[in-house]
């Protein structure tokens, strides 16, 4: 049996199961009889001491300086607090409550005072506060943490999350693999069991009940699978897996530092889609030329303000500092449908795709767009900014947005605030886009394209829709003659071609868009080495005849035939 | 009583890890030492405090202390906040 889940981090694991049992149970919230307040206090200043007592320890295995150990730390200062402590005491007396809802009160107003705070780096403090509020709740309630460092096996572990702070105290050398219930604030931990080669599932829904601690399961992180019990025969496989991913993953890194260069010396751009200075320093650890595409919403996610011009401005200043010169594109807040933030509070849509989203949003609240377009502008005097535009139909948008950007120039000379050169571009991902692409390209310095919503929208299908999957090819006829059109009258005008959707991040499909003319490729961190060597493997001839074929198929199930027998 | 008014030189803000050091570095003086920032006060030695009042970068605050030591306690201090990156 085998259940699904989302690879972070991939690689085939073997190991025996433990369940971390961090979260706490069910909350009582009855009141508190007065004769046991104060053994519910001595409790809660247990349960403090405790946890304090087991972040030390997690401490004492940390060198000083590193990531993990000011994470760490903070948390241990934080419940040294003799003020914290006496409120919570207090609020156990007064209101006479249990400790757990106590902890859950001081906890999660502190949450809400620091999410208020106008300053997305100590606002996402908050989310630590919560998380350290829920832990000393699973403390009261008894869940013991397991001591790992007696693990002598390889271990999966299966928690229902993990902080940061956590996944810094787990003895890796003994750990096989991770597996999550949630995704939520575990994105962090994402990033860190991918720095550590540690293969990781999230959003993989097992329950206890399923798998209990010393079954021996095994992470299959190439197709997103926990096996429980495995027969020998999947063994077999899986063990045949784990050892050509292995082999695998030690040749894509020999190519690291190899140019993105066919067989016969024909250069394409190979860039990454970011979201967060964190995936920014890891640039490096796969070569990647540059950034293709920048998500600034990422930047707002955990706030419940926008970032102010000048904390913006810093962020794109750190970003460029990381960067050091290599290409930075950036796109412009590109809100609504999917994509929710909790600060702007959006608006109710019958038909959110086809809503107030990308552009138009900004259009709509201006006062955001001229903030972001305005800190942009500031950081581009300390290094290259590319800057595309989300969601654009018409070349009057276009006149609307060099409008804005000559005001926020004319603001920021009476201000006095220096500012730099940008380079042009529209993310093309409509349609209309496509057909009306030569009206704009003269005022463009490069366009990207992004394939996700051009084929959602080209398809009209909801690409959230779990019904419309069969509807939502991310490769087919249609999307192809798009993107053809796309890079012919691109071509015609002179501009630089990219790509920035999921398509180009797959490895079978990246030389077909090779062969049909794409400059550049954007693709996220974890395939780029793939795609990488899938290019260096093909000829630019053999690239040119695969896109001539491919136009001739008219049939979805043919052209993946075609590109898949290619690759056999 | 003694006090000092500095502005906040750290990019990202007196976050987590330099509200921490900060907090280690009033603990080692037996006065009293509150911060003034946005109309709000805390002590220094009070990190769940402290965090709420928002230290970001070019932002003035006020250090204020009282007893033993308290000219030392602000210069440090204050020192320590300027410092901080």
């Amino acid at each position: 049996m085998s259940i699904k889940g989302i690879v972070v981090s991939s690689g085939v694991a073997f190991g025996q199961a433990l369940h971390l049992n961090l979260h706490h149970e069910k909350i009582d919230y009855r009141r508190l009889p007065t004769a046991q307040i104060a053994d519910e206090q001595r409790k809660l200043t247990q349960a403090f001491n405790k946890q304090k007592c087991h972040l030390e320890e997690g401490l004492a295995k940390l060198e000083v300086g590193s990531d993990h150990y000011d994470l760490i730390e903070a948390d241990i200062l934080f419940l040294d607090d003799e003020s914290l402590l006496e409120l919570v005491l207090a609020e156990v007396e007064q209101l006479q409550i249990n400790a757990a809802v106590a902890i859950e009160r001081v906890f999660a107003l502190q949450a809400s005072e620091l999410e208020q705070l106008d300053d997305p780096y100590l606002a996402n403090r908050a989310q630590d506060v919560l998380c350290l509020g829920s832990r000393l709740i699973a403390r009261l309630s008894g869940a013991q943490h397991l001591d790992l460092s007696q693990l002598t096996q390889p271990t999966i572990i299966l928690a229902h999350d993990l902080t940061p702070a956590e996944f810094a105290m787990l003895p890796l050398e003994h750990i096989a693999g991770l597996v999550l219930n949630t995704g939520g604030l575990t994105s962090h931990t994402a990033i860190l069991a991918r720095s550590a080669g540690l293969p990781a599932l999230l959003s993989c829904q097992f329950t206890r009940t399923q798998i209990h601690n010393g079954d021996e399961v095994v992470l299959n992180g190439i197709d997103g699978e926990l096996h429980l019990k495995p027969n020998a025969e999947t063994f077999k496989k899986l063990t045949e897996l784990r050892l050509q991913d292995e082999a695998h993953k030690q040749q894509l890194l020999l190519l690291k530092d190899l140019p993105t260069k066919t067989l016969d010396g024909h250069s394409v751009g190979l860039l990454a889609n970011v979201g967060s200075l964190n995936e920014i320093s890891h640039l490096t650890d796969v070569g990647a030329e540059g950034i293709g595409l920048f998500r600034t919403e990422f930047m707002l996610m955990n706030t419940t303000t926008i970032p102010s011009e000048k904390i913006q401005y810093h962020f794109y200043c750190d970003a460029l500092h990381l960067m050091d010169g290599k290409p930075f594109t950036i796109r412009t807040l590109d809100v609504g449908a999917d994509k929710e933030l909790p600060c702007l509070n959006p608006a109710c849509e019958d038909n959110p795709a086809l809503g107030v989203r990308g552009i138009r949003y900004t259009f709509a609240h201006p006062e955001i767009l001229i903030t972001q377009l305005k800190a942009i502008l500031r950081a581009a005097n300390h290094g290259p900014i590319r800057l595309m535009f989300p969601m654009l139909n018409q070349v009057e948008e276009l006149d609307t947005l060099f409008e804005l950007i000559e005001q926020c120039k004319v603001s920021l000379n009476e201000e006095e605030k220096g500012f730099g050169q940008l380079s042009y571009g529209i993310v093309v991902e409509t349609p209309a886009a496509v057909i009306n692409l030569e009206s704009m390209l003269p005022r463009l310095d490069f366009i990207s394209i992004g394939t996700n919503d051009l084929t959602q929208y080209a398809m009209a299908a909801d690409r959230t829709n779990p019904q419309l999957t069969r509807d939502y090819p991310s490769l087919s006829p249609a999307i192809l003659t798009l993107i053809q059109m796309t890079i012919d009258s691109a071509q015609k005008h002179n501009v630089k071609v990219s790509l920035c959707g999921e398509l180009a991040s797959d490895p079978i499909v990246a030389p077909l868009l090779v062969g049909m003319g794409i400059d550049e490729l954007s693709v996220n961190l974890a395939s780029l080495l793939e795609v990488k060597s899938a290019i260096r493997a093909s000829s630019h001839q053999v690239c040119l005849e695969m896109a001539k074929q491919a136009h001739k198929l008219k049939r979805i199930e043919e052209l993946n035939l075609y590109l898949t027998g290619l690759n056999l | 009583m003694y006090q000092k008014t500095v502005t906040i030189t750290a990019k990202h803000g007196i976050h987590t890890r330099p509200a921490a050091l900060l907090v280690k570095k009033a603990k080692s003086f037996d006065c009293d030492i509150l911060v003034e920032c946005n109309g709000k006060q805390a002590s220094a030695k009070s990190l769940f405090k402290l965090q709420t009042l928002g230290l970001y970068y070019g932002i003035e605050v006020k250090v204020i202390a009282d007893g033993e030591q308290a000219e030392q306690a602000v210069e440090e201090v204050s020192e320590l906040l300027i410092t901080l990156s």
